[in-house]
């Protein structure tokens, strides 16, 4: 094969004409029945690349994004000094945490003081993969797409919960305790948002769950449930990302930093990276769920502007969507004050978890009367 | 914030420290019990919380809000505010005249003795007045209460923070130009020879130093050299 082949393949021509998802897997699957091996090599290198670059990647602007973001919330500017307004203040930071000393605290739990960054990053690059940013950039399509989600963000807080034990620091065990208690209550939560667009979706998949949503958003046609549904969710992700109202895991100023205190070097900086990229996961789950995911805006029966709207390509309406979202968590962080943590307990289990039962039970009743768009 | 109604605010006058202050309350109300409360807390818990976040998205979209001094960058043009606390100064008129008795009000005054004063008696006046005023920046903690007590409003705090230096002496400051009477008194002298011989010029390092017996360039032992050489500011 040669490099004009290579050219011609689908993943770099961005249409929107056609929704049928394709993700790189199904090509490499297919590349290796049809007996090309390179393609096959080329379309899984690209799997490996597209979720390393959007880890770094995602990094770099997040970190950069939210400082500055938080400087003008709070009236200062933000980094100034490195680059025009601070654009290379990331790349400067994470230069220095790679020649900084690994510190590992004396009677530490070597072993696992060293393998918690990696569980940590490893729950985000596997909630990465499944991620639909446009109909040909997915890495892979689950069909039991949003099972996985919730089991990985599961999988999340055993790094925090190891990175508290292992560091013999009773902040660090303080915080790992709080984050372990903390995503276990919301968990559920999350998942009484979720289950509500699967009922109306019909669809674990991802994908699928994109597809229905053709017509109309869910948080249009799902009406007074699916918005109820949304805050339920975002609440509740807002809470596992351990982001501000709620980041008792971390309570820079109560903990000292909490689960990662003990942490300094590239494996704190695996924990930076690894809620910076949740953050962009957890906006990425609220779009696909219910804003309808790479799917153009579309008005009625508007032809002209629906006409319009598709010619925008479906990744920019994904990243401007799922950008939104990640603004609206930085307006949270930087305008909430923490809560105690028995508030935090008392809002997920006497007023999250009825509202969403409830909610849920009204979903099904609205399914089986036909009583949405 | 969610409970408390700003409409129904309460007045009360309460005495603190002998004055008069208006205190006001406002009632801080209890989540709702019912059910049908239940819609309305929830109710005012969003409403508060936009209200958050309506006041800091107005200081997101308004870049004039930023208070940040690019410092070193606006190094010429950078105005420091009135009530900022950095070098203390004497104040002068446009004779170049202090209003400094030496009463020593605000050696007493200070918390930490960082202010030293030598007076002397006049030998034109026969009063007791300023010889030399020693300030020394390195232990001060610009606690104002020297600028507060004066009764002749002699002081001032300057918005001067750029203190850095490589010796700590070099902190120690003399904050009078010349010995001397004050400016109310040189105004009844008629002679100005008189008057000018009553003012006898001094040195901003011309205090109790070097402590060490050091010798540091350009600043000149009080003991050793009585007369400072013109070439030294």
């Amino acid at each position: 094969m040669n490099i004009l082949d290579l050219l011609s393949i689908p993943i770099l021509n961005i249409s929107s004409s056609g929704w049928e998802t394709i993700t790189i897997a199904q090509r490499a699957a297919d590349a290796l029945s049809g007996n090309s091996i390179e393609l096959t090599i080329f379309f899984l290198i690209l799997c490996i690349l597209i979720t390393v670059s959007m880890l770094a990647g995602l990094g770099m602007v997040l970190i950069y994004a939210e400082r500055k973001i938080a400087g003008h919330f709070q009236c200062r500017l933000g980094p100034m000094r490195v680059g025009w307004h601070g654009t290379l203040q990331a790349f400067a930071d994470v230069l220095k945490l790679l020649l900084k000393e690994d510190l590992v605290p004396a009677r530490a739990d070597k072993l696992l003081h060293l393998g918690a960054p990696f569980l940590s990053i490893l729950a985000t690059v596997l909630g990465l993969a499944i991620i639909p940013m446009s109909p040909s950039i997915q890495v892979i399509d689950v069909n039991i797409g949003v099972v996985y989600v919730t089991a990985i963000t599961g999988l999340g807080v055993l790094g925090a919960l190891i990175a508290g034990w292992s560091s013999n620091n009773k902040w660090s065990l303080l915080g790992a305790m709080r984050a372990g208690a903390q995503l276990i209550s919301y968990e559920l939560s999350a998942t009484l948002g979720i289950l509500v667009i699967v009922l109306f979706a019909g669809s674990l998949q991802l994908s699928e769950i994109i597809q229905s949503q053709a017509e109309g958003w869910w948080i249009w046609r799902a009406h007074i449930v699916g918005i109820i549904a949304f805050f339920i969710f975002l609440i509740a992700s807002t809470a596992e990302l351990n982001r501000t109202p709620f980041d008792l895991p971390e309570g820079e100023s109560e903990l000292t930093g909490g689960f990662h205190t003990e942490y300094s070097g590239l494996r704190f900086a695996f924990f930076f990276l690894s809620e910076f990229v949740n953050m962009f996961v957890a906006s990425a789950l609220v779009v696909t769920l219910f804003f309808g995911g790479w799917m153009p805006f579309h008005i009625g029966n508007w032809e002209a502007f629906n006409s319009i709207m598709d010619l925008i390509p479906p990744a920019i309406w994904f990243a401007g969507k799922s950008a939104f979202f990640i603004f609206l968590l930085m307006w949270f962080r930087w305008t909430f004050p923490r809560m105690r943590i028995d508030q935090l307990m008392r809002l997920e289990w006497k007023i999250l978890l009825p509202i969403g039962f409830a909610n849920i039970f009204l979903a099904s009743l609205v399914i089986l009367t036909k009583f949405h768009f | 914030m969610a409970f408390i109604n700003l409409k129904k605010t309460e007045t009360t006058t309460m005495q603190f420290g002998g004055f008069n202050v208006e205190v006001v309350e406002a009632p801080r109300g209890a989540p709702s019990d019912t059910l049908i409360g239940m819609i309305g807390n929830i109710q005012k818990v969003f409403v508060s919380l936009l209200k958050g976040m309506k006041v800091t998205l107005s200081y997101l979209v308004r870049p004039s809000t930023v208070v940040t001094q690019q410092y070193p960058e606006n190094r010429e043009t950078l105005q420091m505010f009135d009530r900022f606390r950095a070098r203390l100064a004497f104040k002068y008129n446009e004779q170049g005249e202090h209003n400094c008795t030496g009463c020593k009000v605000c050696e007493i005054a200070c918390p930490n003795a960082s202010i030293i004063i030598d007076a002397r008696k006049g030998g034109i006046t026969k009063k007791v007045e300023i010889d030399r005023y020693t300030w020394r920046w390195d232990i001060c903690t610009f606690c104002n209460a020297c600028v507060m007590v004066c009764p002749h409003d002699a002081l001032e705090m300057t918005g001067d923070f750029e203190s850095a230096v490589y010796d700590r002496r070099l902190l120690i400051y003399n904050l009078n130009t010349y010995g001397g009477p004050p400016a109310k008194v040189l105004k009844k002298m008629e002679d100005p020879e008189q008057k000018k011989e009553s003012m006898i010029a001094r040195d901003v390092y011309s205090g109790p130093i070097p402590m060490t017996g050091t010798a540091i360039p350009g600043i000149f032992a009080l003991a050793k050299n009585e007369e400072i050489p013109d070439d030294v500011e």
